[in-house]
């Protein structure tokens, strides 16, 4: 059948009548109004109650899976011992840290902050990303990096050719796009931050630099939950099934998905004058040409590109745990289905199995 | 995607990931990014009746959160007379036939068969291309942009090809009622936007009614107040054994070597060697070349025209080259460093030199045209009896209408 | 979107006047005076405008009826030149193409604006021509291509004319394939190959049922009762390939000998335009050479 056509799905229930009972019965108590149903009532004499209504959180240590969610001007604590982080902010005069957007109360130490609960990636410093360029410019390339800003990859911050010591020359500023040019995509770290909350990338690492051998997948932005989440390992090697060959997956922070054909790095000897394995490395590091790729190697990147898409388009989170299993359920599922391990198709009703069977809600 | 694109319908991608698309889609069977089969279709969400102060309208996505929805309005206008138009007004008899067809729409059936029939009268039912407006709006992108131009064009070429559309809005000599097509991305396209855009129209026309027609003759039009009266535009039955006319269908197919793919994602398509937007319809036809009712081969099978085929320029021209290691000044430098600069220079002439030559793994924008036989095996497959079409016309009629 | 600044003729619809020549009656100008497969004569002369990189001339002539409305086309190329700042880079030659009616080269007055026909034909030009340049030995510069249809080929008399337009669009898309390709030679871009349009047409030349249907080249919608489809095709005839299609019509889907047969037509009739481009283009380097 190629095409499938469905009906949209009845509308979700805007309120849960049972979770709206739990958070007013895990709230301090100090406001009895809250239980005065959803909607704003009025008062006797017509005013709309306005601060009064809001729901006071101090008892941040019990988050339920709603208790923690807060919507712009909600009062979070008037507590003057707390600190003020990101997405709060102080109203004049007072000791009250109000939230700024929608989303869950987190709490460092004495910080309270709000994670909105769908965002831009927010670059921090460290954050192994995957950018592709979209300008160059005379010293540094200007990178998307699916943020609020352009990150900015000066040729200062990565490796040239011909060892990692050389010095940067005119030369290569006149040559900056044999490095990179636009529409290239590269892995990268977030050295440092600008105020404006721009992130200057760097390369100086045998880990990054130019892609290569593989599809690229944007999970970003898609709403529902699902998306990259800072984990212990963003870049990994798994064997693919079938025959297919080692296959490396980098899961940006900022949601951009590289999944290719494991390169091992080359034998010393086998390239002649070259001193080491760095330099050896270093020169396959800006090329554009890919590899001979097998076929089972091309279907097993696929199908992993389709676990990660089915992953976000059912709202879970994308992390190597949840890529490895969703793989290997993705592979197990192949094999019982009537197409064939040659069909790695994961969308619609097979990416919802997927999902549900990962998630164990069967 | 990229958060910073100039044009909906430029798409950025690095040489390697264009070469690795390019390759895999070479493949017999080609492994589509998505993992499609090559005639595979994304799933769509849809729905039909979504505005209630329209005539018809419709509303489909994508998985991908792309969405489109289109509203049919329609008025009653005035039949503007032309000086020596004797087609309207010269031809005995048409009063006679406007009756016929207004007891077919007390049917709901004024369709095919009753034209068919009465196909040596119908030509004073003829429409006008002016009598069907459509417009087009794509966010983030000028209304008199050309891309979206074209693809207006192109929609509404489709709906006008074969004049059935416009004959079903004669009234009666002196109106005919003009149906205003809207159709609206809710956000700026993931993917070339006309299969979408084509899929949601033929919807909101199946689903659009006009009210009954009450009085008679060249009169001043008059009719039913009531709603659940009006009639399908397109009626749903098939009349007299013939399958019900339905409103053309424009689909987006593409070649890469000899591979055929339809409803291509941008990346697709951006390694594409040709990309075709084929316009067809099925049902109710004017006895045209070939005769078609000897096409039909079973009661059931529809018969299938063709109405238009535009080419689309692919955005793979416009693609970046990869650079072969041979040529790459910053591949290996280590070893020029070492034999100093006149061998490096040497080495970027022979890159000029080498510029036709075909790289395996180094992506080249195609040149040139595509060849006449991967053209006609393009719009073949997409005509083939039992094929793509027909299924994705089952498809849209088991929509539910609402 | 109308145009305040200048003085535009009515808005309303107005009927042109009808001059009831007595000498000729209507039907004179009916019937095909050359045969199937033989396209209009053409004039093409390169060269033409002096100020641009490149530039050409093409007329059509009416073989019907001489001295009666044909196509008169002017085509300019500007460029290759680098692009603005503020643009992008481009690894490849940026193309623009814009298509206008002179407001006085059809029956109904065009203004000024180009409206959605005109961006669209724009768009058909893009894609015909964008095939046939190496657009890759001109990075990071743009060229603009314009064309300028003086006189639109089309009937004066509004009677039988009526849905014409489309089939005129597409004698007008080949005219500006080819005078664009010939400017686009002319002023020295590298191309592949000469492109050149061709149209071919499916007419019922009376109206009656009975007749069959026949395939023609370079089809004038007056000369036949009825054209049930055309193709316009953008043909590279060393390569043998294919830059743009459109087809418009209606035949069954059954039958692609009918479908295939008109496209082989439009390339014939292509290749007929292309043997004029090229010996004028040889005439034009020849007299550059002697003088």
């Amino acid at each position: 059948m190629p095409i499938k056509i469905f009906a949209p799905k009845p509308p979700r229930p805007l309120h849960r009548p049972s979770s709206h009972h739990d958070t007013s019965s895990s709230d301090s108590g100090s406001d009895s109004e809250s239980d005065a149903g959803g909607g704003a009532h009025l008062d006797a004499d017509g005013d709309i109650p306005m601060t009064s209504q809001r729901r006071v959180r101090l008892d941040l240590a019990t988050t339920t899976s709603d208790a923690g969610i807060v919507t712009p001007g909600e009062l979070i604590t008037s507590d003057p011992q707390w600190m003020r982080g990101h997405g709060t902010y102080v109203p004049a005069s007072t000791t009250s840290i109000v939230s700024s957007v929608a989303g869950t109360v987190t709490r460092t130490n004495k910080l309270l902050s709000v994670r909105p609960l769908r965002a831009r990636y927010t670059p921090e410093v460290g954050d192994l990303v995957v950018g592709r360029i979209v300008e160059v410019q005379a010293k540094r390339w200007r990178v998307d990096v699916g943020s609020t800003q352009l990150a900015a990859l000066p040729l200062s911050a990565i490796n040239l050719p011909g060892g990692i010591l050389r010095k940067r020359t005119e030369t290569d500023e006149l040559q900056i796009r044999t490095f990179f040019a636009e529409g290239d995509l590269l892995v990268a770290e977030v050295q440092q931050l600008f105020a404006d909350g721009g992130a200057v990338l760097h390369t100086r690492s045998l880990k990054y630099g130019k892609l290569r051998n593989g599809v690229f997948v944007a999970v970003s932005g898609m709403g529902g939950g699902g998306g990259v989440v800072r984990s212990r390992r963003q870049v990994w090697t798994m064997d693919g099934a079938h025959g297919a060959g080692p296959i490396d997956v980098v899961l940006g922070v900022n949601g951009y998905v590289w999944i290719s054909r494991h390169v091992d790095a080359p034998e010393p000897d086998k390239a002649a004058g070259l001193h080491n394995m760095e330099e050896s490395v270093s020169a396959t590091v800006y090329s554009s040409q890919n590899d001979r790729i097998d076929v089972a190697t091309m279907r097993e990147i696929a199908r992993l590109r389709g676990v990660v898409t089915a992953l976000v388009e059912n709202g879970l989170r994308v992390d190597e745990d949840m890529v490895v299993r969703g793989y290997q359920e993705a592979v197990e599922q192949a094999l019982l289905a009537e197409e064939g391990i040659e069909d790695v198709y994961l969308g619609g009703d097979k990416g919802r199995r997927l999902a549900a069977a990962l998630t164990g809600a069967a | 995607m990229a958060s910073t694109q100039h044009h909906p319908s430029h798409v950025l991608l690095s040489p390697a990931e264009l070469a690795y698309l390019h390759d895999s889609l070479l493949l017999v069977p080609p492994i589509r990014p998505d993992g499609r089969g090559p005639n595979d279709f994304r799933p769509l969400v849809a729905e039909t009746g979504i505005l209630p102060g329209a005539n018809g309208s419709a509303r489909i996505c994508f998985a991908d959160g792309t969405e489109a929805i289109a509203g049919v309005k329609a008025e009653v206008e005035r039949t503007a007379r032309r000086a020596g138009d004797d087609t309207v007004f010269l031809e005995e008899g048409g009063g006679e036939a406007g009756d016929e067809r207004e007891e077919d729409g007390e049917d709901g059936e004024a369709g095919p068969g009753a034209l068919g029939e009465a196909s040596g009268r119908k030509g004073e039912r003829k429409g006008e291309a002016a009598w069907v407006e459509l417009t087009v709006e794509i966010p983030g992108v000028r209304d008199d942009d050309s891309g979206t131009v074209f693809v207006a064009a192109m929609l509404s070429e489709a709906l006008l090809a074969d004049g059935e559309l416009v004959r079903r809005l004669w009234i009666n000599r002196r109106f005919h009622w003009k149906l205003y097509i809207d159709i609206i991305l809710i956000s700026p396209p993931l993917s070339y936007p006309l299969p979408l855009l084509s899929l949601t129209t033929h919807l909101a026309l199946l689903a659009t009614r006009l009210p009954r027609l009450k009085s008679e003759g060249d009169e001043d039009p008059f009719f039913d107040d009531d709603w659940a009266a009006a009639p399908y535009l397109f009626p749903r039955s098939p009349s007299r054994g013939r399958p019900a006319a339905r409103p053309p269908i424009t689909l987006l197919v593409m070649a890469v070597g000899n591979n055929i793919l339809f409803d291509p994602s941008k990346e697709e398509l951006a390694v594409a060697d040709v990309a075709l937007a084929v316009s067809v319809t099925s049902g109710a036809s004017q006895a045209g070349p070939g005769g078609n009712a000897a096409d039909a081969s079973g009661p059931s099978q529809r018969s299938l025209r063709l109405l238009s085929i535009r080419t689309i320029d692919p955005p793979s021209r416009l693609t970046p080259p990869g650079v072969a290691n041979a040529a790459n000044a910053a591949y290996g430098a280590a070893n020029l460093n070492n034999l100093g600069s006149s061998a490096q220079q040497q080495k970027a002439a022979e890159a000029r030199t080498a510029e036709t030559e075909a790289v395996e793994g180094v992506w080249r924008a195609p040149r040139g045209g595509a060849s006449r036989a991967v053209l006609a095996a393009l719009v073949g497959k997409v005509l083939e009896k039992g094929g793509v079409v027909d299924e994705v016309l089952d498809a849209l009629e088991a929509v539910d209408l609402g | 979107m109308t145009d305040r600044r200048r003085i535009n003729g009515p808005p309303g619809e107005t009927i042109p006047p009808f001059f009831d020549d007595a000498d000729r009656a209507p039907e004179t100008a009916k019937g095909r005076f050359r045969p199937s497969n033989a396209i209009r004569k053409m004039f093409l002369k390169t060269g033409v405008t002096p100020s641009a990189s490149g530039s050409a001339y093409l007329e059509i002539s009416t073989s019907a009826k001489p001295g009666a409305s044909g196509l008169k086309l002017s085509c300019s190329v500007h460029g290759p030149r680098s692009l603005p700042r503020s643009a992008p880079f481009s690894p490849h030659l940026v193309l623009t193409t814009h298509v206008k009616y002179a407001p006085f080269a059809t029956r109904q007055r065009r203004g000024y604006l180009r409206d959605s026909s005109e961006r669209d034909l724009s768009v058909h030009l893009e894609t015909a021509l964008r095939g046939a340049i190496i657009a890759d030995r001109w990075p990071k510069s743009g060229v603009d291509i314009i064309v300028s249809i003086l006189e639109g080929d089309q009937e004066r008399e509004t009677s039988r004319s009526q849905g014409d337009e489309v089939w005129e669009m597409m004698n007008a898309l080949s005219g500006c394939i080819t005078v664009a390709a010939a400017a686009l030679a002319d002023a020295g871009i590298d191309c592949v190959d000469t492109v050149a349009g061709g149209v071919a047409a499916l007419v019922q030349d009376t109206d009656g049922d009975e007749s069959q249907p026949s395939i023609v080249l370079d089809p004038v919608p007056s000369e036949h009762a009825k054209i049930l489809a055309a193709c316009c095709v953008a043909y590279l005839p060393t390569r043998d390939e294919v830059t743009n299609l459109w087809f418009r019509g209606d035949v069954p889907a059954s039958d692609m000998e009918l479908y295939n047969s008109l496209v082989e037509k439009g390339i014939q009739a292509s290749r007929n335009a292309n043997r004029v481009l090229v010996g004028c283009l040889t005439e034009s380097v020849g007299e550059g050479d002697t003088s």
